[in-house]
């Protein structure tokens, strides 16, 4: 995986840092030696390759329509099924992963930047404004996520734009909070105060010193943060305010097979192991990258390695 | 500080719709009469801030306004609901404590066991799982395959102690489980920690039994952040309950928001959106009071 790419940059002639490069390189061992974290790399890749090419890969179109095979049992044409439609599930479910990865991506995204930019701004310049940005947070805090994202999309009217941006902000202050503790941390390192005593400017220190430096507890938040984007926008488009008919957004489809459940257990049945096996996915890679960046976790990782061989 | 920033997002709520909100409630029902009457009675009529006020001092003394669509007073509507939500947050919160305890404990006493293994296995099924999905399984075979318990619906146990049960077992399980398993983790890493304490080898060395050293000395103190991470979970578990009462027709609170949201009920959602909030709010506050209750070191 990342142990490629450390190879073509040096062959490239753009020599990262040492510390960089041997960096990249033993958390790629790290999740290569983890097999479990590994797998979810592997599924993940299928994934986003499944969601690149769905439109190739799918036997049927997503909407079309026939009604004389409505309700038909998964069967070696049709391995999902089909629903009151008789449109086909299997290519559904398909294309849905270009919506549930997408708006994951988009939503955490939004997420990132703004909670990264809030965090470094209010770690870095500390004192008030620091206080103001992080009571804000803690207001946003107090309301359990999911709810929080219901009363976005009721000002914003449902769909699956404003979904991407309730989940955003949602997702927010944690990103916020996170980055503010770690810039904490170097804030006061001699690295960053030599760049200060030089004359480097607050933009320059914080782009070059301060973010690269508290980069690890963002990734890892990053890929848990997708995995619970994913279930949010699942969720969302379940009760009703996420994608609309005749979106094939997974949670949708749930929500129109559970009317179905007694007839056509395989309309809600698919749409939902497809949610659980991305979300597992990204949570498992998500573990694995937290092992590989937290030194402190890594050694507990190591000594159970040596225990077991 | 928190609970008033808190207040002023959920007054938002209401005037950052686009339009006017009163209009788009009442949609083809519009009349003139009941529309200049919701808005006197909503107070629309008065500058932004004046409302803001009129708005907080009636949610202190209880009065949450009207109900666009019933004419009810909110906090009579979000009070009738108030129950059922409640109900299912504890009994979940129970079922995953159940869950979360042991397995938690004997994982971390026997790290790297068969037992162990599969408790992670099971704890990062039970995260990914999405909630939704699990409760309309857990219909398709205890209800509609085994028949074993009724689908959905919710009975007071005050009517019904065992119809209140047989209904309450699904969604409180399905709820239990996702929380359960974010439990177990936390379990068993306190626990770790603690057995890695000098006061653990102490223990140890004065040759104490298994047990004792467990009990005594390493159960009392992984508690303690344990009970932080329970009451955080508490919140979280109640953004579950939204959804899966709605999974359940489970008449509480979360259902009361969505039809809310659904029939642009402004005020019912403010009412419903208020109180979870302020619920969380002190959750958390408890959860400190109680941290300080447990670990001595700590006095504010």
């Amino acid at each position: 995986m990342a142990a490629p790419d450390t190879m073509r940059e040096r062959e490239a002639g753009a020599p990262p840092a040492p510390a960089a490069s041997s960096r990249t390189r033993e958390v790629a061992r790290l999740l290569v030696s983890n097999r479990l974290a590994l797998a979810g790399v592997v599924v993940l890749g299928a994934l986003v390759l499944l969601a690149l090419f769905a439109p190739l890969i799918a036997p049927f179109g997503i909407n079309e329509i026939a009604i004389d095979r409505r309700l038909e049992a998964p069967s070696a044409a049709r391995p999902f099924g089909t629903d009151q439609l008789g449109r086909d599930i299997f290519s559904r479910v398909l294309i849905g992963t270009r919506i549930s990865l997408q708006v994951g991506f988009v939503a955490v995204s939004i997420a990132l930047v703004f909670g990264v930019i809030l965090g470094l701004v209010a770690g870095y310049y500390g004192g008030k404004t620091d206080d103001a940005l992080m009571r804000l947070m803690d207001v946003f805090f107090a309301f359990p996520a999911i709810l929080l994202a219901i009363a976005v999309l009721a000002i914003l009217g449902p769909g699956i734009t404003n979904a991407m941006i309730a989940i955003g902000i949602v997702y927010m202050p944690i990103f916020a909070r996170i980055t503010r503790a770690s810039v904490l941390s170097v804030r006061e390192e001699v690295y960053v105060r030599a760049a200060r005593s030089i004359g480097a400017g607050d933009l320059r220190i914080l782009r070059l010193h301060v973010l690269p430096n508290v980069a690890a507890p963002i990734i890892v938040q990053t890929s848990i943060s997708l995995a619970f984007a994913i279930l949010s926008e699942a969720a969302l488009s379940f009760i009703g305010l996420g994608a609309q008919r005749p979106d094939p957004a997974w949670g949708l489809m749930l929500a129109e097979g559970r009317g179905f459940i007694q007839q056509a257990w395989w309309m809600a049945f698919f749409p939902g192991a497809a949610i659980f096996f991305t979300v597992l996915a990204l949570n498992v890679v998500g573990d694995g990258l937290r092992d590989a960046l937290d030194p402190r976790q890594k050694s507990a990782i190591e000594s159970r390695g040596m225990v077991g061989s | 500080m928190v609970l008033l920033g808190v207040s002023v997002l959920v007054f938002a709520i209401v005037h950052l719709v686009p339009g006017d909100p009163i209009q788009v409630a009442l949609g083809t029902r519009f009349d003139p009469a009941t529309y200049e009457a919701l808005r006197e009675r909503a107070g629309f009529n008065q500058p932004l801030p004046v409302q803001y006020v009129q708005w907080l001092t009636g949610a202190l003394t209880g009065d949450l306004g009207v109900s666009f669509r019933s004419g009810q007073p909110v906090m009579t509507t979000i009070l009738g609901r108030l129950p059922a939500t409640l109900t299912l947050a504890f009994a979940a919160l129970l079922v995953a404590l159940v869950i979360a305890l042991p397995v938690g404990i004997i994982s971390a006493v026997r790290r790297g066991s068969v037992v162990d293994y599969t408790s992670t296995v099971f704890s990062q099924l039970g995260v990914s799982i999405p909630d939704f999905w699990m409760g309309i399984l857990f219909i398709l075979l205890f209800s509609l395959t085994l028949g074993w318990l009724p689908p959905s619906g919710y009975t007071p146990l005050t009517e019904d102690p065992l119809g209140w049960l047989s209904r309450l077992a699904m969604p409180a399980v399905t709820v239990g489980v996702v929380s359960g398993s974010v439990l177990t983790r936390f379990v068993r890493s306190s626990m770790l920690e603690a057995l890695g304490q000098d006061y653990t080898r102490t223990a140890r060395s004065k040759g104490l039994a298994q047990r004792v050293v467990v009990n005594r000395h390493v159960l009392k103190n992984a508690l303690i952040p344990f009970v932080t991470v329970a009451g955080l979970q508490l919140a979280v578990l109640l953004g579950g309950v939204v959804i899966v009462e709605i999974v359940f027709a489970w008449p509480g609170l979360g259902q009361l928001a969505l039809t809310a949201v659904e029939r642009r009920d402004y005020p019912v959602l403010q009412g419903t959106v208020l109180l979870l909030a302020l619920t969380t709010v002190l959750i958390n506050l408890a959860v400190d009071l109680a941290y300080a209750f447990l670990d001595p070191r700590i006095r504010y």
